[in-house]
């Protein structure tokens, strides 16, 4: 664990989710220290995607963000798809990687989408295992993300802290905690989102994810493509009062705003967080 | 113009290119839409994991019956969710064809996707603009769009396009697409003129 230690312990302050359309965007960003690529959006050969190069020239963190490991299907992950991980986290000499707490297909058929499993152990067994099967190939720690979820399964044995918990222990990954996403599930399930945030093991926090939604007929959902509500950044604030991780991250995915409207958002992010701003 | 093949740089070959979708028939097997058939409740036999995920995906991908216990108004959230998420991978893809829709982009391309589990935004797109052209109802402005891949890529429908080797000459909605050696002229049978584009990089 000494490596994921070395993690945790570097604070980056506030970056963003780096995607093609907000490139230059990105590039113009003067205190940017790190930031997340999509992994299956960079080659694992041949030229990075344009603007990474100097991004990672001028110092910048760029981690790997994988969203179609299917980490928590029952089948074993595709090691074709970790052989990717792996070499996208050394071609960007990436700090460490991250991936979901969730299954994106199931006998052979694509979701087309990150899918909740069930708080069971048979599911924990499911992940550990194919989170094992990742990391013995990764150059670097993992960080696990629990998703936003519009549903929960039926058979739900454990509480999402303690399912959580169960697996960061038996894994020993670090968390990659979304606050959009524990303010979406909480909004959706009736629940304080403060409850889940007072029993998460805090201290194995590897960065935050912050990001904007709407409600949709009665739901919340987590889109990405919209202003990140208030809501999201007063949590930011409580989880920060309580534990600071070393970054957090505006994950925008669509719907791109005009410039400054992203820096207000980044300005917002490193206000609620006590952290400085990057966008001057 | 985005290639083909840089929306999924794991389109070609991967597990997901494979369109089979082959899997145990346990589907509808004992217990199914019986009291206690999922794991902790006494008297059913546990359905593993991997069952039970296979049908949850079914369920939102095909329109299938929304496995028992869960809640059926957020599972069908969470269906049209995905749905309208598709739809605006697929414009990113396709950007005429979705245009060709205007506003109804959306509903028309989660109408007929919603039974077809997705091979990627940009053989999702390709499906729909041959189905739509097939029927005659592919838009005259997304004609070129699809002549254009036509000519320069091979697709059999079921595995990762490919580019073509030797010369093609493809229609769809009135355009021609005429492809020699990779460059592409694209002749609108509706006005005169024509128009040459180069390679794709």
């Amino acid at each position: 664990m000494g490596a994921a230690v070395a993690v945790a312990e570097t604070a980056y302050g506030v970056g963003i989710g780096w995607r093609p359309e907000i490139s230059g965007f990105v590039a113009g960003l003067p205190g940017l220290r790190f930031a997340e690529v999509v992994a299956e959006s960079v080659h694992a050969h041949g030229d990075l995607p344009d603007g990474l190069p100097a991004l990672l020239d001028r110092g910048v963190a760029v981690v790997p963000h994988g969203v179609r490991l299917s980490l928590g299907g029952a089948e074993p992950v595709d090691p074709a798809r970790v052989t990717h991980l792996a070499t996208v986290a050394a071609r960007l000499r990436a700090p460490l990687v991250s991936e979901h707490i969730a299954f994106v297909r199931a006998a052979g058929v694509e979701a087309g989408h990150l899918l909740p499993i069930p708080r069971s152990f048979e599911a924990v067994d499911a992940v550990v295992a194919n989170v094992a099967r990742t990391t013995a190939e990764l150059p670097v720690p993992l960080a696990l993300e629990p998703i936003a979820a519009l549903f929960d399964w039926p058979d739900d044995e454990l509480s999402e802290a303690d399912f959580l918990t169960e697996i960061l222990d038996r894994t020993g990954a670090l968390l990659l905690l979304d606050v959009a996403n524990v303010y979406a599930n909480a909004r959706n399930r009736g629940e304080d989102p403060l409850d889940l945030l007072n029993k998460l093991p805090l201290d194995r926090v590897a960065y935050v994810h912050v990001a904007g939604g709407a409600e949709h007929q009665g739901l919340y959902h987590d889109t990405h493509t919209d202003a990140v509500p208030q809501e999201v950044l007063d949590l930011v604030t409580e989880l920060c009062a309580r534990h600071r991780p070393p970054a957090l991250i505006l994950e925008r995915d669509g719907d791109y705003p005009p410039a400054p409207e992203l820096t207000a958002e980044l300005d917002a992010i490193a206000a609620a967080a006590g952290y400085p701003a990057i966008t001057t | 113009m985005t290639t083909p093949t840089s929306g999924n740089p794991r389109a070609g070959g991967g597990p997901d290119a494979t369109g089979k979708h082959g899997r145990a028939g346990e589907r509808g097997g004992a217990g199914r839409g019986r009291e206690g058939d999922h794991p902790g409740q006494p008297g059913g036999a546990p359905r593993s994991l991997a069952t039970r995920q296979a049908e949850l995906v079914e369920a939102l991908t095909r329109a299938k019956p929304v496995p028992e216990g869960f809640d059926a108004v957020k599972v069908a959230a969470a269906r049209v969710a995905l749905l309208r998420k598709r739809a605006g991978e697929v414009a990113r893809q396709w950007p005429m064809l979705a245009a060709g829709f205007g506003d109804r982009w959306k509903a028309s391309f989660s109408s007929w996707a919603a039974t077809q589990p997705t091979q990627g935004s940009l053989r999702d797109g390709w499906d729909f603009a041959r189905d739509l052209d097939g029927r005659g109802e592919l838009p005259a402005i997304a004609g070129a769009e699809l002549a254009e891949r036509e000519a320069r890529w091979s697709y059999d429908g079921s595995a990762a396009p490919r580019t073509r080797r030797g010369p093609a000459v493809r229609s769809a909605a009135g355009t021609f697409a005429v492809q020699v050696a990779g460059h592409v002229r694209i002749v609108r049978l509706s006005y005169a003129g024509t128009r040459s584009r180069k390679p794709s990089t």
